[in-house]
């Protein structure tokens, strides 16, 4: 057995006085009255009233055994105040942050633990820390094409099914509906009710998407009203940038106030500055849509009505008036051409009258010539047989005949008695 | 006879105009052209206030459409 001379004359010590000791000895140099920062990543951390953390070297490995851990505490009286503190910051301790805890140390007889309580925890550093994870994560996503990829999805241009991300009961969630109910369109709003802060709140936001992207929805809207930096820190989540960068439906963010940029806000399609302005943009784009494509639609459905009525009544008028016109015109036409005709007739009709009259004048003039009565009067006479017929020569009648001589003025008998010439 | 659609009677009834126009018409065909026109416009104003009637009923419909701000 090997001893060390220096402990020879020590007296033996029993456990407890051992360790009243060892927490003598580290009380003197690392106790309440001589705290420390100690600066280690979150290896494991549970809050129960108090908060509990292992913190190990930055980078170690959690595969290796035999690396140092240090069980930091911190009581409720301290961490309340801290945590207030670091949720306004957005800040959350969660394994592999890397954070600076000031403190002392502590030993724990009955399960023989070295602890430390924690006093302070250097915040500053964890805000640094986060910024620097957040400009990390934004290079990232912006190196892999994620920040445009949803803004590139093609948006309904009228987006009357609205998916929806929120919290009902929330003053976002009214804001947002708010806008759409008053708008009087028929929005239909497809609610996925989620967290929007705390640790769970990613998750549930992921699966909303997912849901909501799956559901045939024109637009998603992912809503969050104002609050502290750590209650939206669930908007600067890596889980939910990646989730609203893989939708295939386009995502619009309105989360937090006018000053509030998260990580989703940067991935979304489209990004309002709270969600009053989501439902107005929302509105907007409906309003638009329903300006271009029916307002004015039905503006020029009335005028080329009313242009095509007009038109139509003044060509059945016009035809009308036409048609009366032209009937008249025709008839009037065939009344003249009939009067005329009637006239022509008339002329030519006194024209051969007149020629009637003149030939019948030459021919009674003709024909007196041969009137026998002037004959007579000139001392001719006209013999005439028994029987009526004129005696042209002498064969005509025999001696002894009766015959009748007409003179001008009458007629008397005469007996042939001798008739001299030669008979033919 | 019958009377075509709107477009098909407007053809007719315009031709007919035009024979008119052009003097083809024998005073035989007067009457039964002029009663042809006659059916066709009668036929063509039918329509016209039927569609009058149901435009004035819908207009109104179309105008708060159409005056929505």
């Amino acid at each position: 057995m090997v001893q060390d001379e220096s402990a020879a004359d020590e007296p033996i010590l029993e456990v407890g006085q051992f360790y009243e000791l060892v927490t003598a000895h580290l009380e003197a140099a690392l106790g309440r009255r001589h705290p420390r920062w100690v600066r280690g990543e979150v290896a494991k951390v549970y809050e129960k009233t108090h908060l509990y953390l292992d913190l190990v070297d930055a980078g170690s490995a959690s595969s290796d055994t035999k690396r140092p851990v240090l069980n930091a505490h911190c009581w409720a009286s301290q961490w309340n105040p801290l945590k207030r503190k670091l949720a306004e910051d957005g800040v959350t301790l969660k394994p592999g942050v890397i954070v600076s805890c000031f403190g002392y140390v502590d030993l724990y007889a009955p399960q023989g633990r070295i602890g430390f309580t924690v006093t302070a925890i250097d915040v500053e550093g964890l805000l640094g820390d986060v910024a620097r994870r957040r400009q990390e994560l934004i290079t990232r996503l912006r190196e892999e094409g994620l920040l445009e990829a949803n803004k590139l999805k093609p948006l309904s241009p009228v987006p009357l099914r609205v998916g929806l991300v929120a919290s009902p009961g929330t003053e976002g969630y009214s804001d947002f509906t708010g806008q759409l109910l008053k708008s009087g369109y028929g929005f239909e709003i497809v609610l996925v009710k989620t967290a929007v802060q705390g640790e769970a709140a990613p998750a549930q936001i992921v699966s909303a998407l997912d849901a909501l992207d799956q559901a045939g929805v024109d637009v998603i809207c992912v809503v969050r009203g104002g609050g502290s930096k750590g209650d939206l820190a669930c908007f600067d989540d890596e889980r939910v940038a990646r989730a609203i960068a893989a939708m295939a439906t386009p995502v619009f963010t309105g989360i937090g106030h006018t000053g509030d940029e998260s990580i989703a806000d940067l991935v979304a399609h489209t990004r309002a500055i709270t969600p009053t302005k989501l439902g107005e943009d929302i509105v907007n784009r409906v309003a638009q849509w329903h300006e271009r494509n029916v307002r004015l639609s039905a503006q020029r459905i009335l005028g080329a009505t009313e242009a095509i009525l007009e038109e139509a009544t003044e060509y059945v008028g016009e035809r009308r008036r036409t048609m009366i016109f032209a009937v008249r015109d025709r008839l009037r036409l065939e009344e003249r051409h009939l009067r005329a005709t009637r006239e022509r007739l008339v002329l030519q009709s006194d024209h051969l009258l007149s020629a009637a009259q003149q030939m019948l004048a030459s021919v009674r003039q003709l024909l007196s010539a041969y009137d026998p009565t002037r004959r007579l009067a000139q001392g001719w006479a006209i013999v005439t047989r028994a029987d009526g017929r004129v005696v042209r020569q002498l064969s005509d009648v025999a001696g002894g005949d009766l015959v009748w001589v007409r003179l001008s003025d009458g007629t008397f008998e005469s007996t042939v008695r001798q008739k001299d010439g030669e008979e033919q | 006879m019958t009377i075509g659609d709107w477009n098909e009677a407007a053809t007719e009834l315009n031709e007919i105009v035009a024979s008119f126009d052009e003097g083809e018409v024998s005073v035989d065909d007067l009457f039964v052209k002029l009663e042809r026109a006659t059916q066709i416009i009668e036929s063509l104003e039918a329509r016209l206030d039927a569609t009058k009637a149901k435009v004035e009923e819908l207009a109104p419909r179309i105008a708060r459409v159409a005056e929505q701000e």
